[in-house]
């Protein structure tokens, strides 16, 4: 039997793990977490199988489609693009569920949280071997409202469930916009089709999307005055869908709040199974992209500022996982630019995004994993508390700063030799570069520079606040079981030698999907039918190009090792408590007080709301006075008013025959 | 054959009277429950014996009644009464479980009063002539009165006068349309008959468009306000609110007004004179209802008055599908009115359990609920994310349908449907932090989680929830059937 016809396993068995943890799990050692544990392990070796079988015969693309209902379907496609993140987010989930044994061991429900993170899990794998946008929508939905159960886990805690409720509505606003571009979508190739879908046709599927690009973009809408085709429309939509998802300004402010659930959620949310669902969205309606460069610009503007604005944010945080929060927003920028200078590289843009995913997913897996060490040992997560933590825990000190130097990106540019974020990084900054040339608009490429400094700052901040030194407060502390530093040397590695080993082959293999596979026009047609050209690849950059990154992720290292290592600067003197951008960083731009504050509770609640209830009344007033002047009016009628129901009922009928009679004349005299 | 639906409609209404007669909690509850199983027996082979393929009345019954006035005894269902039939005989026995355990006044008639609910209800669903629908119709004020009148809350004669009073009015429009009808008919051909599908096929000889506006409005009013629609809704939330729960459950099995609005309005739509206006104002209504809804939802403290607004909002889907006219977006709003009764059902039980227990609805004084009463929570958190529209689940088949299918002919209708959506996902999730999570108010006392009948009639709703969330085929196919044929009638008018 080939492994093809297994791929539906892949998200089922981690669903049905869900099922059975959810009703048997507390009957069974550590919450029944062999269960999910033995699912995801299976799609895993799936997904694995599935991906090199595609990598030696990269046109067995695995596509099946059944009708759902109506003129919708469901199907799995496993491309190389699903094929890639299949495996990334098995393998993640994994090791995050076998550390979660260890770290969720003292935990009053171990079983709910193994059987939310089974279906987490599954949800993201749905997600991404969907074959039509429809399908991934559903399962996108499901991610959220997995993330809502784990980040409000510990329920009776009130800030989890208000950053649980947090992170549900702020992505649902994304969401929305998502699903009006489904919709938008969804009537246009109706129309295309004049209302007569013949059977076996699913309009929503990729294929049959991609097919009608041109038909798309030859549709016009006009808002605000502003001519816009339906593609520029759909895919600003779906990109609304991807901010919220994946933390992108300005609806990243869910997701630094989202670490009220166990730190293993966290893992699990920043790396695998959440914020990369809107980058792969992205990356997998590409075609539609390319051919709306106005979509492209925007992606590739909102991707760069993200890096740089969370990054600044990064820097003066004092909670171990606010830090990585804001690094994660900040690198889900970077694989936002990474697609939007697309515009300038083409389908490569997606091979090198994607590369980025993976590698984060492996460092940021890791981070999080070891500040879940360091948490669990020492039981507070402020970095002012902490301090010479390495000599306690040093292996979780060790993974940690492989983790730190994948995420700078730290190796020689030109070489083979680097860690993982190196690879995928550097890519990203240099196709900026190359979009800048190609474009004119260089404020992405600056915004992606000076945001490799600010990464380097925050997390070098953290290494050694944390992990150098000498303890500032007596926490006690001792080194996490096996089961939770295996997976942390098992993803050090990962984050080591991935991006070296893989970078020759990955991109090539993930760009092709759009080559070989769905599009009937190739990439650089799209693109005309956008109305612009693909840039010729004009060689190698300047060298100060290429080694700028590296350059910007050393001083980082130079200067934090200055102010928190040798600390020959002294931060305090150096900038006040009360200087105003401290103070606006510190207080994360006033987001809280503009988002939560303001528009939530102000204009939508005390707003809108109320405004309803008094219309509410309103109606209310119009009926009374209504049925009091009928009253009234009846006055003189008053002996029939005995309050019994057949008394009405008497009247009804009289009245009814006079209405009759009524009518009678009516219809005569029309 | 044996005459079932005959049995469908006559048994609940006999049991009623049955039940009436008993002296005892004990007994009343298993009269409900045998007159409720019976009708749950029937119609589940009736379902299996229903041909989802074509459009037609199937299980006809037909004899002259009082022929002289063209009044028949007429009986028969297609795609568009058979889901609903379903959803009335499956929650039905159901809501007698819920109640088993529960001690009130006048056991008797409180489980007659639900037993005429269900067959007038279902009365409306077959019938097929126009007397003896607006019979049914008016047949299932009375109980639902009593309902809240005799078992309601602090407000209960207010809110019961108020019902009545409201959805009577509306009645009496509605039948005015159906003499305006009737009458138009019976001058056009000389023989008087009130049989639906004849009359509706008449319609469109009616010569003055006055006249057919004025009748397809009538018949409108009448259906709008039993949906009920902005800005016809305010006797809802007073009567959902003050009934018990039991009543609060029947009153959302009444989806007769959606039921006329897919039976009547809309064959009738491509011949009145301004089709478009009709569209115009059922759509704006639709829309509307589904934003309104959702801003006065959010802006309650008692749950269940949020949860009697969202049920505006969510039958303001109902109304914008139907206006939508596209196969999908009909039959998505005729799913609406499925999965809106299930969804529902379990919306209020949990209301009333909570109040139960904890003697408040008051969503600030609770808190906490969800580590006393672990079963509950799961079903609520299930039930509410169903509510809010999520995959997977009914709600969100109902409502992509209708989305999407509007979208092609209403497409700014839409777009002030879907503002609501984060709206809606708001006052879901902040009822449940503000009730179920958190810190355990103590002030509540000792709380107890639902009952094994509770459990399992709370359970088996939700089961249904997710069955037909993934698998909505089993009804939705015949609503598309049905949904299709009307299309069609419209695509041959040109409109």
């Amino acid at each position: 039997m080939a492994v093809e016809n297994l791929a539906f396993l892949i998200p089922v068995l981690p669903a049905l793990a869900f099922v059975l943890t959810f009703f048997l799990g507390k009957k069974l050692p550590t919450g029944g977490a062999i269960i999910p544990i033995a699912a995801i392990a299976t799609s895993f070796i799936i997904s694995l199988l599935i991906t090199l079988n595609l990598l030696a015969n990269p046109e067995e693309v695995v596509s099946q489609s059944y009708s759902w209902f109506a003129i919708l379907n469901v199907g799995i496609l496993v491309d190389p693009l699903a094929a890639v993140m299949l495996t990334m987010v098995t393998f993640v989930s994994l090791l995050i569920h076998i550390y979660s044994t260890g770290y969720m061991s003292h935990d009053k429900a171990p079983s709910r949280y193994f059987a939310e993170t089974a279906l987490f899990t599954a949800s993201m794998l749905g997600l991404i071997l969907s074959d039509n946008i429809l399908q991934l929508f559903i399962c996108w939905e499901l991610v959220g409202v997995c993330s809502y159960l784990l980040i409000g886990f510990w329920f009776e805690k009130p800030s989890a469930a208000t950053a649980a409720k947090k992170a549900f509505l702020t992505t649902r606003i994304g969401d929305v916009m998502f699903l009006t571009g489904i919709i938008v979508l969804f009537s246009d190739l109706f129309k295309i089709f004049n209302g007569n879908v013949p059977d076996g046709v699913y309009i929503l599927r990729f294929d049959e999307i991609f097919a009608h690009i041109p038909d798309l973009a030859a549709i016009n809408a006009n808002i605000f005055g502003m001519e816009v085709s339906h593609i520029t429309l759909i895919t600003l939509l779906f990109f609304g869908g991807a901010v919220g998802k994946s933390g992108q300004f300005p609806l990243h402010v869910w997701l630094p709040d989202a670490m009220e659930g166990p730190t293993t959620v966290s893992a699990l949310i920043h790396a695998a199974t959440m914020v990369t669902a809107g980058v792969y969205l992205v990356a997998r309606t590409f075609p539609m992209f390319i051919a709306a460069p106005d979509s492209l610009m925007v992606v590739a503007y909102v991707g760069a500022f993200t890096a740089i604005f969370a990054g600044t944010m990064g820097i003066v945080m004092n909670d171990l996982k606010r830090v990585l929060a804001y690094s994660t927003v900040s690198q889900l920028g970077y694989m936002m630019l990474g697609l939007g200078v697309g515009a300038a590289v083409g389908s490569e843009a997606v091979g090198i995004a994607l590369f980025h995913l993976i590698n984060h997913a492996f460092f940021k897996a890791l981070l999080f994993l070891c500040a879940g060490s360091v948490i669990h040992a020492v039981g507070t997560h402020d970095m002012r508390q902490l301090g010479g933590v390495a000599k306690v825990m040093p292996i979780t000190a060790i993974t940690m700063i492989i983790a730190s130097l994948a995420l700078t990106g730290i190796g020689i540019p030109g070489t083979s030799i680097g860690t993982s974020g190196f690879f995928s990084k550097d890519a990203i900054i240099e196709n900026a570069y190359l979009f800048g040339e190609t474009t004119g608009t260089w404020l992405p490429y600056i915004f992606s520079i000076a945001a490799a400094l600010l990464t380097s700052i925050y997390i070098f901040r953290l290494i050694f606040m944390t992990f150098y030194g000498k303890p500032r407060t007596d926490y006690g502390g001792h080194e996490s079981p096996a089961s939770m530093t295996i997976p942390l040397s098992i993803l050090a590695l990962c984050a080591l030698v991935f991006g070296g080993l893989t970078t020759k082959t990955f991109n090539t293999f993930v760009s092709e999907t759009f080559v070989n596979n769905f599009v009937n026009m190739d990439i650089s047609s799209l693109a005309t039918l956008g109305g612009y050209h693909l840039a010729e690849h004009a060689g190698e950059e300047p060298m100060l190009i290429l080694w700028l990154p590296l350059i910007m992720a050393l001083a980082g290292l130079v200067i934090t090792f200055l102010i928190y290592g040798l600390k020959i600067v002294n931060m305090d003197k150096l900038v006040s408590r009360n200087n105003p951008i401290y103070k606006l960083l510190y207080n994360r731009y006033y987001q809280n007080s503009i988002f939560t504050n303001f528009i939530s509770v102000k204009v939508i609640y005390e707003g809108f709301a109320f405004a309803g209830r008094a219309v509410d009344r309103g109606f209310d007033w119009i009926v009374k006075w209504f049925s009091d002047f009928t009253l009234e009016a009846g006055e003189s009628l008053r002996q029939f008013q005995t309050g019994a129901v057949q008394n009405y009922a008497t009247a009804v009928i009289t009245g009814v025959s006079l209405l009759v009679i009524l009518i009678k004349v009516v219809m005569e005299v029309l | 054959m044996m005459p079932i639906l005959s049995m469908i409609v006559l048994i609940p209404l006999i049991f009623a009277a049955l039940a009436l007669l008993t002296k005892t909690k004990e007994q009343a509850r298993v009269i409900a429950l045998a007159g409720t199983v019976i009708v749950l027996l029937l119609t589940v082979y009736m379902y299996f014996n229903f041909d989802s393929t074509i459009a037609d009345n199937q299980f006809e019954e037909l004899a002259q009644w009082v022929p002289s006035l063209g009044i028949t005894y007429h009986l028969g269902v297609d795609g568009i009464a058979m889901p609903l039939i379903l959803l009335n005989a499956i929650v039905l026995p159901l809501l007698v479980l819920f109640t088993w355990n529960d001690d009130r006044k006048s056991p008797n008639k409180f489980y007659a009063c639900i037993l005429a609910t269900e067959g007038a209800v279902i009365g409306v669903f077959a019938a097929l002539d126009f007397f003896l629908f607006y019979i049914f119709w008016e047949l299932t004020l009375i109980p639902l009165f009593f309902m809240v009148s005799i078992w309601g809350g602090p407000n209960k004669h207010k809110a019961a006068i108020k019902f009545f009073i409201y959805t009577h009015v509306a009645s009496l429009v509605m039948l005015l349309g159906i003499f305006g009808l009737y009458f138009a008919a019976w001058d056009m051909t000389g023989t008087p008959t009130l049989d639906i599908p004849t009359l509706i096929s008449q319609f469109q000889f009616i010569e003055s468009g006055i006249a057919k506006d004025m009748i397809f409005l009538a018949l409108l009013f009448g259906f709008i306000v039993k949906i009920p629609s902005f800005p016809f809704h305010s006797w809802l939330p007073d009567a959902y609110t003050e009934a018990p729960t039991a009543g609060s459950v029947l009153f959302v099995m009444l989806k007769i007004g959606g039921y006329g609005l897919f039976k009547v309005m809309l064959p009738m739509l491509p011949f009145t004179a301004s089709p478009n206006l009709m569209i115009t104002i059922m759509a704006a209504l639709g829309s509307v209802s589904v934003l309104y809804g959702a801003f006065l939802a959010l802006s309650q403290k008692d749950m269940k008055r949020m949860v009697a607004y969202s049920s505006v909002s969510h039958m303001g889907y109902v109304t914008l599908g139907a206006a939508g006219l596209i196969s999908l977006s009909v039959s998505g709003a005729m799913f609406q009115q499925f999965s809106h009764g299930l969804i529902m059902s379990i919306m209020f039980m949990s209301c009333g359990v909570i109040n139960n227990t904890t003697g408040t609805r008051i969503m600030n004084d609770l808190g906490g609920l969800a580590q006393k009463m672990p079963k509950l929570a799961v079903i609520m958190v299930l039930t509410f994310m169903a509510s809010l529209g999520l995959p997977g689940l009914t709600g969100f088949i109902a409502e992509v349908s209708v989305l999407a299918g509007s979208f092609v002919n209403l497409p700014s209708y839409v777009i002030i449907a879907v503002l609501a959506i984060v709206i809606t996902a708001a006052y879901h999730l902040w009822a449940l932090q503000r009730a179920m999570f958190g810190v355990y108010n103590e002030k509540l006392g000792t709380v107890t989680d639902i009952n094994t009948f509770q459990t399992f009639s709370m359970g088996v709703i939700a089961i249904l929830i997710l069955y037909f969330g993934l698998h909505p085929n089993p009804v939705f196919d015949m609503m598309m059937t049905n949904s299709e044929h009307i299309v069609s009638l419209m695509a041959a008018m040109g409109v």
